[in-house]
């Protein structure tokens, strides 16, 4: 048993860090560090400036591009991105349809998506919910019927998330209705340019609009654009789901919440005390979500030396997302409470005691979705039942 | 990084699960709470022979050189065993403290101790003391002891003989002191009971007991840090008894809720008890990961980092394997809260670890000052 980073890691890590230091543009920091989300251009601006250097879709084998790391290279990656304030990559074209991709598409569906998603330059959105099929995805009923070279889509997808920014959307979508309802969904490739897409935003209670409606009217899509074969899109989403642990808690950014709430409080002053970290409470507070955040931390390391000894799906990562989401909900709860009146403002420009408080609902409302999407907490833990009951 | 086990390791902790499944069961347990004498000869010399008495000491004093990870393998399965041979408060935290006290004589006493020739407890706390040992009232002024300790592991009354001793902390000359006296000198007084996890402890009172010089095993800032070292060490250990009975807890939990039926299925179809069940395996890996934290960080030869990592994880032991143990007794329903099952007396394990040298709450101040002594550090 051996707990500390070996000598070849310690010298990637530093690598890493002085790559950040010197590469992240600083309005990414600066808004970090008031605990704001980027807009698009500036999501993509950060996101290409990976790409340039190959940091983008850090989880690719280096056969399709990736750098070749391995799972202990991606996690110390993922704390360094995160503590030097960088949010990670969005995950729609890096995480999902990348991968689906390499593992499933066709030669020409490689060549002609993957560099494009290596390099930054096309954004892609996830489009699987519908009004009627949330956590039962397989009731899913946008149709795609084939009609000659093309299929013609018609149906409605919800939340999709950046399907304002996105170039192109990946839709889990119905090619039969006479077979098991998982059996006759198709995984489908769209570009969002095609006429009969309409998008129609939702807005978030953080105040912002990430989410979107999207209908699909006589959309005429390619038959081209069907990812493997009829019938293999509920497979496709399944691999999807066991794709990639090793950050999935969020650990790295849980950690530089923590911290930015240390320091918020550090500096704030409050009353007769000199700062609000003299309140023994909020010591308390701290040091408890310290406390849980080790023992999270230490489970995600488990399960980084498990893959890299080539078990990635050990029992210690089953509890990975459902702990993660929890610890990063308490974590901007506290960052709310402990900030108090300071917390309360919403729009101000000039900063009241700390813009760090003025901000901390944002973030909090936000990750009250965390355990709601990519499967909420509840489905997780029938997931985990299933196997621990031999049900 | 890796979390992987030596074969030594491997086998060890085999050869303790063995020799836990032959040697000792619920039926043992039960006769060995109503035994006025609990140290069981036969067993306990079966354990010294095993090696583990000498397992976590120096070759130098007869001992095997392991580590605290370790010592932990056997722990883990002693609490799973729900065993209450007190392998902890008997070998492990005297012989830390001897090692950790450094001298000719504790040596000498270290090496009686893992050779089985000599029996040794621990008066660390006093009455008005809760957790913290910093500043014992019981006072050894020349040449005799006058005070009274708590909680000391495993004494009967009938015991006393010169085999039978007892290192005490104790104010001396306006510092602390380790001192060693017997059972049977006069002037030591034994009043036994039983506490919350079953076992036999007693409070000593020591009337001008006479010390000398020679029986002052170690002294000041010497005496202060091996009492905090051998804290850290038996609460580790003991975090390891409770991952083992925890882990046992929701073996057995799964199982019942795989066969109890009612409604005319078994209960563990039902969404809310799945949902239980996932928690409890949930924490138990947490539990674990925070277990091996501890273990290795806890032979940390920095001293904050040690505290630290060992007040993180206490303070999470005591808050979460309470939890494993309280949401068992609840799937259990009925059963769950006798003492015809051992769940219930698992549960008592659990409970009397999570309160026994510091509870949640003491380790998160811990936790706090060690954070704000880095800080100031940096
Ligand atoms: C911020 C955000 C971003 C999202 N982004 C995307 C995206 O980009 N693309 C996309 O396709 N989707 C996205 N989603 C959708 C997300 O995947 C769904 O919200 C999620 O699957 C839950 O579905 P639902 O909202 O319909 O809730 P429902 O399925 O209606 O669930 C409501 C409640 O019932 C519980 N429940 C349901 N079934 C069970 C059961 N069998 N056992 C126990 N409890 C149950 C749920 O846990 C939940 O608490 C996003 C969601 C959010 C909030």
């Amino acid at each position: 048993m051996n707990l500390d980073f070996t000598e070849a890691e310690r010298a990637f890590q530093q690598d890493v860090r002085q790559w950040m230091a010197a590469n992240i543009p600083p309005e990414v920091t600066e808004r970090t560090a008031r605990g704001e989300m980027l807009d698009k251009a500036l999501q993509q601006r950060w996101e290409k400036k990976l790409g340039s250097k190959g940091w983008l879709a850090v989880t690719w084998p280096d056969a399709y591009g990736g750098p070749g790391w391995n799972a202990t290279q991606r996690y110390i990656f993922d704390l360094e991105r995160a503590s030097a304030g960088a949010p990670a990559a969005s995950p729609f074209g890096v995480s999902m349809v990348g991968p689906v991709l390499y593992s499933f598409g066709s030669e020409a569906q490689k060549s002609h998506y993957l560099p494009s998603i290596l390099d930054g330059s096309t954004l892609w959105c996830q489009g699987y919910s519908e009004p009627n099929a949330g956590s039962d995805l397989a009731s899913l009923k946008t149709k795609a019927v084939r009609d000659g070279d093309h299929y013609l889509v018609n149906g409605q997808k919800i939340w999709t998330t950046q399907a304002h920014w996105a170039d192109m959307i990946f839709c889990l979508v119905r090619t039969d209705s006479e077979v098991k309802a998982q059996r006759g969904i198709s995984f489908l490739l769209i570009d969002m340019k095609t006429p009969g897409i309409e998008i129609r935003p939702i807005r978030s209670i953080d105040g912002h609009h990430h989410l979107n409606e999207v209908f699909f009217n006589d959309v005429k899509v390619p038959v081209e654009n069907l990812v493997g074969e009829e019938g293999m899109g509920w497979t496709i989403a399944k691999f999807l789901l066991t794709h990639e642990r090793t950050t999935i808690a969020g650990v790295a950014d849980t950690k530089r919440e923590l911290e930015r709430l240390k320091k918020t409080l550090k500096s704030t002053p409050s009353g007769m005390n000199a700062s609000r970290w003299d309140d023994a409470d909020c010591q308390r507070r701290v040091a408890e979500l310290e406390i849980e955040l080790t023992a999270l931390e230490y489970t995600n390391f488990r399960t980084v030396a498990a893959t890299d000894e080539g078990r990635p799906f050990g029992p210690e990562s089953s509890g990975l997302k459902i702990k993660g989401t929890e610890l990063q909900q308490k974590v901007s709860q506290a960052f709310v409470e402990l900030g108090g009146p300071l917390s309360l403002t919403w729009d101000n420009d000039d900063e009241i005691g700390s813009t760090a408080f003025n901000r901390a609902t944002r973030r909090y409302n936000f990750l009250r979705a965390c355990t709601i999407y990519g499967g909420t907490n509840e489905i997780q833990k029938n997931v985990i039942a299933k196997m621990l009951l031999d049900l | 990084m890796d979390f992987k086990f030596t074969s030594e390791q491997s086998q060890l902790e085999d050869s303790a699960r063995r020799f836990l499944k032959d040697q000792y069961s619920f039926d043992t347990y039960l006769q060995q709470l109503d035994a006025d004498d609990q140290i069981d000869n036969a067993r306990w010399q079966q354990m010294a022979e095993l090696g583990w008495f000498g397992l976590p000491f120096a070759e130098s004093t007869g001992g095997y050189d392991g580590s605290l990870v370790d010592t932990c393998l056997v722990t883990k399965e002693i609490g799973a065993a729900l065993s209450i041979d007190p392998y902890i408060d008997r070998v492990l935290m005297p012989g830390k403290l001897l090692e950790y006290v450094d001298t000719d004589a504790s040596k000498t006493l270290l090496s009686a101790l893992i050779e089985g020739d000599t029996s040794i407890a621990l008066g660390l706390y006093e009455e008005s003391a809760h957790y913290d040992v910093s500043a014992p009232v019981s006072t050894l002024k020349n040449g005799r002891l006058n005070g009274k300790k708590h909680f000391v592991s495993h004494i009967n009354d009938d015991k006393h003989d010169n085999k039978n001793k007892v290192i005490a902390l104790v104010t001396h000359n306006g510092e602390h002191a380790l001192v060693l006296v017997s059972l049977a000198q006069p002037g030591v007084a034994t009043q036994s009971y039983r506490m919350l996890n079953g076992t036999r402890a007693s409070s000593i009172t020591f009337s001008d007991t006479e010390v000398t010089d020679k029986a002052i095993l170690a002294r000041g800032q010497a005496a202060h840090d091996a009492v905090e070292k051998v804290l850290d060490y038996s609460r580790v250990t003991e975090c390891a008894y409770m991952y083992g009975a925890a882990k046992a807890v929701y073996e057995k939990t799964l199982e019942y809720a795989r066969m109890r039926r009612q409604f005319g299925t078994s209960i563990g179809s039902f969404q809310v008890i799945q949902h239980y069940l996932v928690d409890m395996f949930i924490d138990l890996q947490q539990l674990e990961s925070m277990l091996w934290m501890m273990a290795v960080k806890g032979e940390s030869t920095d001293a904050i980092t040690r505290k630290k990592a060992v007040s993180c994880g206490k303070n999470y032991f005591a808050k979460t394997a309470v939890l494993i143990a309280q949401q068992a007794i609840q799937i259990h329903g009925g059963i769950g809260v006798t003492e015809e099952l051992d769940i219930g007396h698992h549960f008592r394990q659990i409970t009397h670890l999570s309160l026994s040298n510091g509870d949640a709450n003491f380790h998160l101040q811990r936790y706090i000052q060690c954070d704000q002594q880095e800080a100031s550090n940096d």
